[in-house]
């Protein structure tokens, strides 16, 4: 399993592309919108310092998304079938594209913190930064099913639309590009259910200094168990073969 | 039976209403090369995927040195090279031979399986910009690595040219040679005759020849004699020289016979018959005519 990681973990370092994508567009966003909020006072936190954990949730869900995806590729191409007549157990498989994924997201998280205190001068202690980085990488858990859940459960040609609507859809509605104090109510409750919102709220509360709320920690939990029963689902039919 | 390296038993797999595989029996004892012979759609890469654990049977068995499938596979003592199994992005050769080989227990050498698979000097190349077959080396790399007591290849030379296929082939009787089982199939009968020392013919899922290379070639070469009867008998075509089977449609009679030109001279001087046609049937036509049980004899 080890060996499998670093593998993995060898291709994602030698085709920074993807990485690159994860990194940028969040990065550029935070560049040109977090000048926009002003003074505005967002989840009780100053714009620049919210805005930042958002696009860095934003970057994070993104990179974690898309590795998991490419999953559809690996099994089109016939890589897991010739991983499969190897000692590797199939689980371990998932569990390091699983972990694959989940540190994806990771630079985007650092890139856009970066950006945070170049451009704004957020100042926060080296404790709260580690939990961050941290924090927005563990959350990250079920983003990573999902895409494995699509990248099983679908072929290549549609895997790749799949994820980019997902990740679309419960970004903005999570409020990770635009904060959620901006929304009408309904779609701010709407936002309070949903992997994304919750995902950052890990975020904004740990830079300003309070523990994860029990509440949003459940909501989490609770789409992890499901986009879990998803990808394991999805990955036992794509290897039954017809 | 625990020393077996394959051992088949009735095995049968369906797709819809078709038998890919049809109650196949097969024993391979360790340290022989096998290659499996038969047409596309024979059920070769059916079988080899049941035995590689890839695959459930529908019913009978596969065990593979004694164990289930998946769990020899499992343990280390299979290594197969698939059709169709392509490489991932952003890997290279280097890092393929070297998941691989920590996969494994007691892996080969890398200097060693790099040497066999003839890939020493592509080792930094990136696994997914080599040509076909280049790419074919690389599995067959990948399939070796662990040192597996059971090697298995399925249609391992399609993607390789006449030069590629003989280092290819010098390479696996070197793996062969060291006392390794090796399985692999192929449509070609040339291949079969002259890497094999034991040839299986696969027709519609089943074993119809199983012998030496010398008595398929053989077998192989036979040729289908097609006349009217034009009032003639039916009996005593049987005991012409060299045939084998005899099939009557209506007015046509079809002799396969291993030796037509001594079929055709004593047809000639004993009995008249209309319309001669002498042909090659091809392989499978001329196995399962040389197998099936509309045989008189």
């Amino acid at each position: 399993m080890r060996a499998y990681l670093r593998f993995e973990l060898r291709r994602l370092v030698r085709d920074p592309r993807l990485t690159m994508f994860t990194v940028l567009g969040p990065v550029v966003t935070y560049l040109i919108f977090s000048p926009l909020a002003g003074d505005d006072r967002l989840s009780g936190l100053d714009a620049a310092t919210a805005l930042m954990v958002g696009l860095a949730g934003y970057g994070a869900v993104a990179g974690a998304l898309t590795v998991a995806g490419s999953v559809a590729q690996e099994r089109a191409s016939g890589w897991l079938r010739q991983l499969r007549v190897t000692p590797l157990p199939p689980g371990r498989v998932l569990a390091a594209k699983a972990l694959t994924s989940m540190l994806s997201g990771v630079p985007a998280v650092v890139a856009v913190g970066l950006t945070g205190v170049l451009q704004h001068h957020v100042t926060l202690s080296a404790g709260r930064w580690a939990a961050l980085v941290a924090l927005l990488w563990v959350g990250t858990a079920p983003f990573a099913l999902l895409g494995l859940a699509i990248g099983y459960g679908l072929a290549p040609h549609l895997a790749q639309p799949a994820v980019f609507l997902a990740f679309l859809t419960l970004s903005v509605l999570g409020g990770l590009l635009v904060p959620v104090a901006y929304f009408p109510d309904a779609l701010r409750d709407l936002a309070h259910a949903l992997p994304t919102y919750r995902f950052a709220e890990l975020g904004w509360r740990t830079v300003d200094g309070r523990a994860p709320s029990p509440v949003g920690l459940t909501v989490l939990l609770a789409w992890t168990v499901a986009f879990a029963g998803l990808a394991t689902g999805a990955y036992r039919r794509s290897t039954g073969r017809r | 039976m625990d020393d077996d390296a394959v051992r088949l038993a009735g095995l049968t797999r369906r797709y819809g209403p078709v038998r890919a595989v049809d109650a196949l029996d097969l024993i391979i004892p360790p340290g022989s090369t096998v290659a499996l012979l038969g047409p596309n759609g024979a059920g070769k890469t059916t079988t080899l995927e049941i035995l590689l654990g890839l695959l459930p049977a529908d019913a009978g068995t596969a065990a593979v040195f004694g164990r289930e499938p998946a769990e020899a596979v499992r343990a280390g003592r299979v290594g197969a090279m698939l059709q169709h199994a392509g490489f991932v992005p952003g890997a290279t050769v280097g890092d393929l031979v070297g998941l691989a080989r920590a996969l494994h227990a007691r892996p080969l050498d890398t200097d060693r399986i790099l040497d066999l698979a003839g890939l020493t000097e592509l080792a930094a190349r990136r696994a997914d910009r080599l040509s076909g077959g280049e790419a074919q080396r690389v599995r067959f790399a990948f399939a070796l690595a662990g040192e597996p007591d059971l090697l298995v290849l399925d249609e391992p030379t399609t993607a390789l040219d006449v030069d590629a296929r003989r280092t290819f082939w010098a390479a696996i009787r070197r793996y062969a040679d060291d006392g390794h089982t090796v399985l692999f199939s192929t449509h070609q009968l040339h291949e079969a005759d002259e890497y094999a020392d034991r040839v299986v013919v696969l027709a519609a899922g089943r074993v119809v020849a199983d012998g030496p290379p010398a008595r398929i070639r053989a077998l192989a070469g036979a040729r289908t004699v097609a006349f009217d009867l034009a009032g003639g008998p039916v009996d005593g075509l049987a005991e012409l020289p060299a045939v084998r089977s005899v099939e009557v449609r209506g007015e046509r009679v079809v002799l396969t016979t291993t030796d037509a030109d001594a079929t055709v001279l004593a047809l000639a001087t004993g009995r008249g018959f209309r319309g001669l046609e002498v042909a090659a049937p091809g392989l499978e036509a001329a196995f399962l005519a040389l197998t099936s049980t509309g045989t008189e004899s």
